[in-house]
Parts: structure tokens; C-alpha cells; sequence
């Protein structure tokens, strides 16, 4: 029960979540993902240290992060909605109306 | 168990004002009777009362510290400094809530919910001034920064303010990612999730020869996650635009309400948690970044909200100096900084929203203001000055004080840097007040009157600018206070 095999795992989740959101090439709604995999990389992180070292702390805060997760989730996807209506395209390179 | 409830009476009072309200302008606001009116006006008056009243409660609630021993081993921690933090908060969001009546008014923005989406990050933010865990840190930022990502999407039509809701969206959700996976290396390596637990595990630990990678990686991602969040320069990807494309008021609550909060859970977890060279490396090289980048990137710039946007990351660059020196001056000089640069930057914003009635963008559009509204002109150079850091104002007096702490605590480094590009910065403020004074635009345009609660808030900010050169003890005091409590 080596707990570096899990970590190396979860890791492994979190970086590719972090690639996901840095080089996202193709359109906004796909950004969420990405952000999901990092959140919950980093749950069964708590739960994998959780596990190694006994303490009950872990589980418990592995046990909120969904609930945030998925609040964050639902308002992403409102925003995404939106801003689909306003402009009509979900192409990334459009966002870009700000300058500077 | 009673001295659970009455301890955090604040917080409780304004979750279910929060409630009440809602339920309130929704029941009258869809109701055929009363021919649907558009409750903003009315919402927004019972809102700030509701926020008054919170700082009204916590400061009678005063007494209550010393009973609240339930919290110390739990979640949350009260004393003193939480105290005052928390009223600067409730102070700067009534500033706020009474800045978004007329500019809510002039565009026709009718939605009720959006007075109501500012009380409710407020108690996030109360609870991530007093959180003492990690698990109640992160649990308090998420909610505040969800309630924001609503706000700054708030305009519907707008193509910039959906943009900025969308680009505050990814960048608060993988800011929250990274501080998480931070919270979990430490919680990994250390097995404790209180601060107080920590700062026991983590004394001396790069001494001692306990280092391990974890904890480096772990207190890394915390302080890189928190530094995403209060905007300072190599974290500070989409601010500026974010800044612009949000309505006015939302700017204004943006730039200010959680940078007060962040600060003070990043006080809590670097001075008082782990209190070690690793986070003064980060914060020293952060703070130099962004004094230069604040100085420099601001005069290119066209239009109001952006060098504003800018001045903020710049402001945010020397607070960051006061938590790179790890010494009780450096604390107090940070709590001056936080406060002096929050009254400010209410100033600054309700001159921006009341110029803006009239649509204007631009800092061309600016020109001859001395002419058409004088005592417009010189409160906005007067909080201009006070930004660039001229002697009688309260700018100085915050910077040298910073500047100060840096060099009694031998980060030498630090403070001429801090001094040359605060004189460099001069330039664009500067260059704002000629731009008022000395200019005369193509077209002129007439500015209405501002309306009461503005001019209201506008004295009473810059008298204190003005006038706090006079008299800073009380200032002094309180954050000496906030600084030696926040130790102990």
C-alpha cells in the first residue's frame, strides 16, 4: 500500500488538468473539463493521504470539495451560456474583444 | 453551544438577510398585483442596511471574543485582528452597495439579484478573515469567488462583460485548483489541517533539516494559488481585462473586497502558519514584479478602467512587500497599506462611475473636467496624488511605512526598487491630472451632477486622505494592535 503509486496518479490527473486550461485550442465549454479534473485530482489526493497517515481530516475535506466542485460547474456552464448568446460562436479565438 | 451561535452572529444575521432578500424581491418583483416592479432601488437600500447592520452587530459583539473558546480548536479563530479586518470589509462593501444605486439607474440595469450577489460574498469573506484550517479557508474562497464570477458576468448583453465572467471564471477555478492541491501536499506531508498544528509542524522546518519536497511543493501551490487571487504580476494573466469588462461597481468590489480578505488569510497561513524563508523568497520576487509591471504597463494605456486596473496590481506589489518581511512592522505596514489602498481605490471608483453616466471610456474624454466640474477635478487628483504617493496625502504615508518595514527588516533590495518605481508611476497619474486640467478636448462633454450617496462617500474618503497626515495614530494604533494579535 504504497501511498507514492496513488500520488503519482493523482499527479499525473492534476498536471494534465492544468494542460487542459493553459492549451486550449478548441472552444470555451471544453475549458471546464479540464478545471473538473484538476479538482477532483486533487480529491483522491486528500483521500489516498487520508488513507496512509489514519487521520480523518482528509476524508472529511475530500468530502466538501465536491460540493464546490460541482457549484463552480453549474455556474461555468451559465457564463458559457451566456456568452455563447451574446456572441454566437464558442471558438476561443473570438475572445478576445478586450485589447491590451 | 450557545457561544458558538453568538460568536459568529454576524455572519448568521447576513446569510439570512441575504435569504430574506431574495426571497423578498423575487415574491415582489414576478407578482402581477404590484405590476411587476423592477426592485433594484429598494433591494439595494435594504442591503446596505442589512451590511450595516453586520457591523454593527460585530462591533457590539466585541465583548463576545473573549467567550468564543469553542472556535479556537475548531474551524475559525476571532481576535482582534480578524475584529478589524472585518469591519474594514463591511465599511468597504456599504462603500460599494452605495456606489451601484445610480449607475444601476442610468443603464437600466434591472436585475434585483445583483445587489443580493453582494452581501453573499461578504460572508465568505468574513468567514476566510476569521478561517484557522485549511478545510475553512478553501470552503470560504470558493463561495466568494463563485458570487463574483456571477457579478462580473452580470450584464447579459454585453459581449464585455460575459468575456470577463468567463476569463474571471477559468482563472478563479484554476487559481482554486492550485491552492487545493497546495492545501493537500501539506496536509499529505504534515498530516495536520489547522493552522495551529501547522505552525507548530512547520517552526524552523528549513533549519532543522525536516524539508521535505511535499511541504516545499505543497506551501508553493498555496502561496501561488493566493497570489493568482490577489492578482500580483506573474499570476496576473487576465486582471487587467477582467477589470474592464465588468460593469463599474463590480470593479470596484473586485479590486477591493478580496484583496482585504485574501491578505489576511495570507497572513494567516505565511506569518502565522508557516513562518519560513521559502514564502518570503516568493512574495519578495512577486512584490519587485509587480511594482515594476504597475508602473510601467499603465502608460500605454487609453482608457480609465485599465490604469486604474493596472495601479491596483502596482498597489498590490508593495502590500505584497509587507508580507515579504516577516516582522511585526512588516504586518503593520501591510494592514496601513491594505486600508489606506481600500479607501482609495473607493474613491477612485466612484469618480469613475459617476463620470461614466455619460459613456465615457476613454482618458481623452477627461479633458477640461476642471472646467465643467471642478470639484470633480480635484477629487480625482487629489486620490490621483494620493495613488502616485505625494507627500501629504495618505499614498505616502502607506509606501513609506512600507517602505520602511522593508529596511528595518534588511530586505535592501526591496525598498529602492519600491521607491523608483513609485516615481516612475508618477507619470501616468500624473498625466491623468493634466489631462483634466490643461487639456481641452475635440468635443466637450457635459457630465451630469453625481448623486448623493457618491458625494457622500467621496468626502468622506478624501477628507481621510487629506486629512490623515494630521492625525494617523488612531490608524497606527489599531493596525499595531491587528499586527500583535494576529502573533499571538
Amino acid at each position: 500500500m504504497d501511498p507514492i503509486k496513488y500520488f503519482t496518479f493523482s499527479m499525473i490527473l492534476s498536471i494534465l488538468g492544468i494542460r487542459g486550461i493553459l492549451l486550449n485550442r478548441r472552444n470555451i465549454p471544453i475549458m471546464s473539463m479540464p478545471i473538473e479534473s484538476m479538482l477532483l485530482a486533487v480529491n483522491s489526493n486528500f483521500l489516498v493521504f487520508s488513507v496512509s497517515s489514519d487521520d480523518m481530516m482528509g476524508q472529511s475535506f475530500a468530502s466538501l470539495v465536491p460540493t464546490v466542485a460541482a457549484a463552480e460547474s453549474a455556474i461555468g456552464l451559465a457564463i458559457i451560456v451566456m456568452t455563447f448568446r451574446v456572441r454566437g460562436t464558442i471558438a476561443v479565438e473570438f475572445i478576445n474583444s478586450i485589447q491590451g | 453551544m450557545f457561544n458558538l451561535f453568538l460568536a459568529v452572529s454576524p455572519e448568521i444575521f447576513i446569510i439570512n438577510a441575504t435569504s430574506i432578500l431574495l426571497i423578498h424581491g423575487v415574491v415582489f418583483s414576478t407578482s402581477k398585483k404590484y405590476d411587476y416592479p423592477p426592485l433594484v432601488s429598494n433591494v439595494g437600500w435594504l442591503g446596505l442596511l442589512s451590511v450595516l447592520i453586520t457591523l454593527l452587530l460585530l462591533a457590539a459583539g466585541a465583548p463576545l471574543l473573549t467567550i468564543a473558546h469553542l472556535f479556537w480548536n475548531n474551524l475559525f479563530r476571532r481576535d482582534n485582528f480578524t475584529y478589524f479586518c472585518q469591519i474594514l470589509l463591511l465599511l468597504s462593501t456599504a462603500g460599494t452597495i452605495s456606489m451601484c444605486f445610480d449607475s444601476s439607474e442610468q443603464e437600466r440595469f434591472d436585475a434585483f439579484e445583483f445587489i443580493v450577489l453582494i452581501p453573499l460574498p461578504t460572508r465568505s469573506m468574513l468567514f476566510m478573515i476569521s478561517a484557522h484550517d485549511s478545510i475553512a479557508m478553501y470552503l470560504a474562497i470558493e463561495p466568494q469567488s463563485l458570487c463574483f464570477y456571477v457579478i462580473a458576468a452580470s450584464k447579459r448583453k454585453s459581449e464585455f462583460s460575459t468575456e470577463a465572467g468567463s476569463k474571471y471564471l477559468i482563472l478563479g477555478a484554476f487559481s482554486s485548483g492550485i491552492l487545493l492541491f497546495g492545501c493537500s501536499m501539506i496536509y499529505g506531508s504534515t498530516g495536520a489541517t489547522h493552522f495551529d498544528q501547522l505552525a507548530k509542524i512547520l517552526t524552523g522546518y528549513e533549519i532543522t533539516g525536516a524539508r521535505s519536497s511535499g511541504l516545499f511543493m505543497g506551501i508553493l501551490s498555496i502561496a501561488v494559488g493566493f497570489l493568482f487571487k490577489i492578482t500580483a504580476v506573474p499570476f496576473h494573466m487576465w486582471a487587467p481585462d477582467i477589470y474592464e469588462g465588468s460593469p463599474t461597481p463590480v470593479t470596484a468590489f473586485l479590486s477591493i473586497a478580496p484583496k482585504i480578505s485574501i491578505s489576511a488569510n495570507i497572513l494567516r497561513v505565511s506569518i502565522y502558519g508557516s513562518y519560513g524563508a521559502t514564502l518570503q523568497q516568493i512574495f519578495f520576487f512577486c512584490s519587485i514584479a509587480s511594482m515594476i509591471l504597475g508602473a510601467l504597463a499603465a502608460m500605454a494605456q487609453t482608457k480609465v478602467k485599465r490604469p486604474l486596473a493596472h495601479s491596483s496590481i502596482g498597489h498590490v506589489g508593495y502590500i505584497c512587500t509587507g508580507f515579504s518581511c516577516g516582522t511585526i512592522e512588516g504586518i503593520q505596514s501591510l494592514l496601513i497599506g491594505i486600508f489606506i489602498y481600500a479607501l482609495m481605490t473607493i474613491d477612485a471608483f466612484a469618480i469613475v462611475s459617476a463620470l461614466r453616466q455619460t459613456r465615457v471610456k476613454y482618458i481623452a474624454d477627461l479633458g477640461a473636467l476642471a472646467k465643467t466640474n471642478p470639484i470633480s477635478a480635484i477629487t480625482f487628483s487629489i486620490t490621483m496624488f494620493s495613488y502616485a504617493g505625494i507627500p501629504p496625502l495618505a499614498g505616502f504615508c502607506s509606501k513609506f511605512y512600507l517602505f520602511f518595514a522593508a529596511l528595518g527588516c534588511g530586505a535592501y533590495f526591496l525598498a529602492p526598487v519600491g521607491v523608483v518605481t513609485s516615481v516612475i508611476g508618477r507619470f501616468y497619474y500624473i498625466r491623468l491630472a493634466k489631462r483634466m486640467f490643461f487639456d481641452t478636448p475635440r468635443t466637450w462633454i457635459l457630465y451630469e451632477p453625481m448623486d448623493r450617496n457618491k458625494s457622500l462617500l467621496l468626502a468622506m474618503t478624501s477628507s481621510f486622505i487629506t486629512s490623515s497626515f494630521l492625525y494617523p495614530s488612531p490608524l497606527f494604533s489599531v493596525t499595531h494592535q491587528m499586527a500583535l494579535s494576529s502573533y499571538l
